[in-house]
């Protein structure tokens, strides 16, 4: 029983952090992508001791901001509700991820560990109940503010909500009569088969209709641009959030970018075959695991080894441009990136490649998670791209491509795929 | 565990059932009435089936309550003076709670209502999507077309009481 629980927990601490890391990380990534496709600079003020890590500060010094800021509150407020919103936006943002399988069987010492929090056998249907109850915490956020424009963005929220909800369901039922299970850890390791021996059979080759539709239903339910009726600053002011400020802005801000995480990873998970590496199955990576952790030490040290010589270059070009503490950073980075260039290096010295059956099943996992971040990661940076490239839809125009394009176009997704499986199936 | 989920989920759909009733915003109402049906699919959840759980939530809870908080949203509009005080409905709510613990407590002593449980083993498949659906398709067919048949007319109707007279579809 207790090493169960330790093993549950220590599996919803990893994930947590996860997603924990993601959300500064794409708050950072939003302000400079942004300003990159805008042909600025960006955040670059924020120092420590000089270091400025291309504005990586910055999301330290909105935290201290938000903690401290002053907590104003609209007096004609419901009390309850307005402070049970944030929360509750919070919670169901962080709880969908119980089913999403980030790494296949992990073997340890005789026993076999599922890197999933909870293999629900329902787990496609979780995603989508988890995610319609996500409509409260916005709908009711906006309603308890009693501002008018709270309001109209409350409304907007729930109306696109539940729009594209439909669409969302749509696309999965696809997926599932193609994969035949609403289990996400089935679905992901059926991603791992090979279609003619060279095609992967992710879930975008099998539906690829089925992950327009699906995508757009994400970005609909995470209220990003193009469907940002919810916040639209021209128009509401921010929206449903208009009157939260200080600590419970932040929930509702993190939030935000926690369901963008959660709409990257289902898109890799159920899509883009999840922790599958194209062509390089588990068994084959376990198989020649001390081949390949010698040849990713050696690409690793060569690396920074490279991105150190980099930043050397860099911190002489550099000297006497700003006769301040922040001349030292291209030298401070270059001689870290030498440090861990050098233990890769020594890291050869311990024999990599007579490596062990544990030590190749943690190879694997952790070659498989990384994946599974690296496609979150990609997901993720799409949804900002998105933002700052596609102008956002008007309200009507969201409610006539939900209800009159995206819903029929589901519909006859679901029927095509059903008749070609009975044409394949047939005896 | 079925039990303690049993009593659970029985205190979440009386708490939710009594305080819907009682209390006074047609939006918290609905709120109480969600925390009911959570409380409902955690009693699915107790008795092995997960896919009624998860459709529990996903309908009724997910876009049904969420239609309904829709329109009561838009007909009530903002919140009401008398609303936006100290809640009221914290006195009978926050009777239900201590009853429903003591409830919980002393249900193992009431003879004949010992915590629930079960007795055997499941029947292979008990509860699984394929199974529901065996049922729903297979077995009960003619109900379940009707039934769908009932709702469609209802959609139509109301969209016939509804809506203006010159914008329907077939005028």
């Amino acid at each position: 029983m207790v090493p169960v629980v330790f093993e549950a927990l220590a599996k919803i601490v990893f994930m947590f952090l996860v997603i924990m890391s993601f959300v500064p990380l794409l708050i950072w990534a939003e302000r400079k992508g942004s300003a990159f496709i805008q042909d600025r600079t960006g955040p670059n003020r924020a120092a420590i001791l000089g270091l400025r890590l291309a504005g990586l500060v910055h999301p330290i010094a909105d935290v201290l901001k938000l903690v401290f800021k002053e907590d104003v509150v609209p007096a004609q407020r419901h009390r309850v509700l307005y402070a049970f919103a944030p929360w509750l936006v919070m919670t169901v943002a962080m709880s969908t991820y119980a089913v999403i399988p980030f790494g296949d069987h992990l073997r340890l010492g005789g026993r076999e560990y599922q890197l999933v929090v909870a293999d629900l056998e329902v787990g496609l249907l979780y995603v989508l109940a988890v995610s319609s109850l996500a409509t409260y915490g916005v709908a009711l956020g906006g309603w308890a503010s009693n501002s008018k424009y709270t309001f109209l963005g409350a409304l907007r929220s729930a109306a696109s909500m539940i729009s594209y909800e439909i669409t969302m369901g749509l696309a999965l039922m696809g997926l599932f009569l193609v994969f035949g299970t609403f289990r996400l850890t089935e679905l992901v390791h059926q991603q791992g088969d090979l279609i003619w021996g060279w095609l992967p059979r992710w879930g975008i080759v099998v539906q690829p209709v089925g992950f327009l539709l699906f995508i757009a239903a994400v970005y609909a339910e995470t209220n990003r641009t193009p469907f940002d009726m919810t916040e639209r600053d021209s128009e509401i002011v921010a929206g449903y959030h208009t009157e939260y400020s200080s600590l419970k802005f932040a929930l509702f801000f993190m939030a935000e970018y926690a369901h963008m995480v959660i709409g990257a990873a289902l898109i890799a998970a159920l899509y883009f075959g999840g922790y599958q590496i194209p062509w390089l199955r588990r068994e084959l990576i376990e198989d020649q695991a001390g081949l390949l952790l010698t040849g990713l030490l050696a690409a690793g040290a060569l690396l920074h080894g490279w991105l150190a010589s980099l930043y050397f270059r860099r911190a002489r070009r550099e000297k006497g441009w700003y006769r301040d503490a922040r001349e030292r950073e291209p030298g401070v980075l270059g001689a870290v990136a030498l440090v861990i260039g050098l233990a890769l290096l020594g890291s050869l010295l311990l024999r990599p490649w007579s490596l062990g059956a544990a030590g190749a099943s943690v190879l694997a996992t952790l070659l498989q998670t990384g994946f599974f971040i690296a496609k979150i990661a990609c997901f993720a940076w799409l949804f900002i791209w998105v933002r700052w490239t596609v102008p956002s839809f008007r309200y009507d125009q969201v409610m006539r491509l939900g209800w009159q394009i995206l819903l029929p176009v589901g519909l006859v997704n679901l029927v095509v795929t059903a008749l070609w499986l009975a044409a394949a199936h047939r005896p | 565990m079925e039990g303690f989920l049993f009593y659970l989920g029985g205190a979440m759909m009386l708490l939710g059932g009594v305080a819907m009733v009682a209390s006074r915003s047609a939006v918290s109402a609905a709120c109480w009435l969600v925390l009911s049906f959570l409380g409902s699919a955690a009693l699915f959840a107790a008795l092995q089936a997960p896919f009624l759980a998860v459709l529990q939530i996903l309908v009724y809870a997910g876009a049904i309550m969420v239609l309904f908080l829709f329109v009561i949203m838009m007909l009530e509009g903002p919140v009401m003076p008398a609303e936006a005080g100290r809640p009221k409905f914290w006195i009978p709510a926050g009777a239900l709670v201590p009853a429903a613990i003591i409830l919980v407590a002393t249900a193992r002593w009431v003879p004949g209502a010992g915590l629930p449980g079960f007795p055997g083993d499941l029947p292979p498949g008990f509860g699984q999507p394929v199974r529901v659906a065996q049922l729903l398709l297979g077995e009960y067919l003619l109900a379940f077309e009707l039934i769908s048949i009932v709702l469609v007319v209802a959609i139509i109707g109301a969209l016939a009481l509804g809506s203006n007279e010159r914008t329907l579809p077939w005028k």
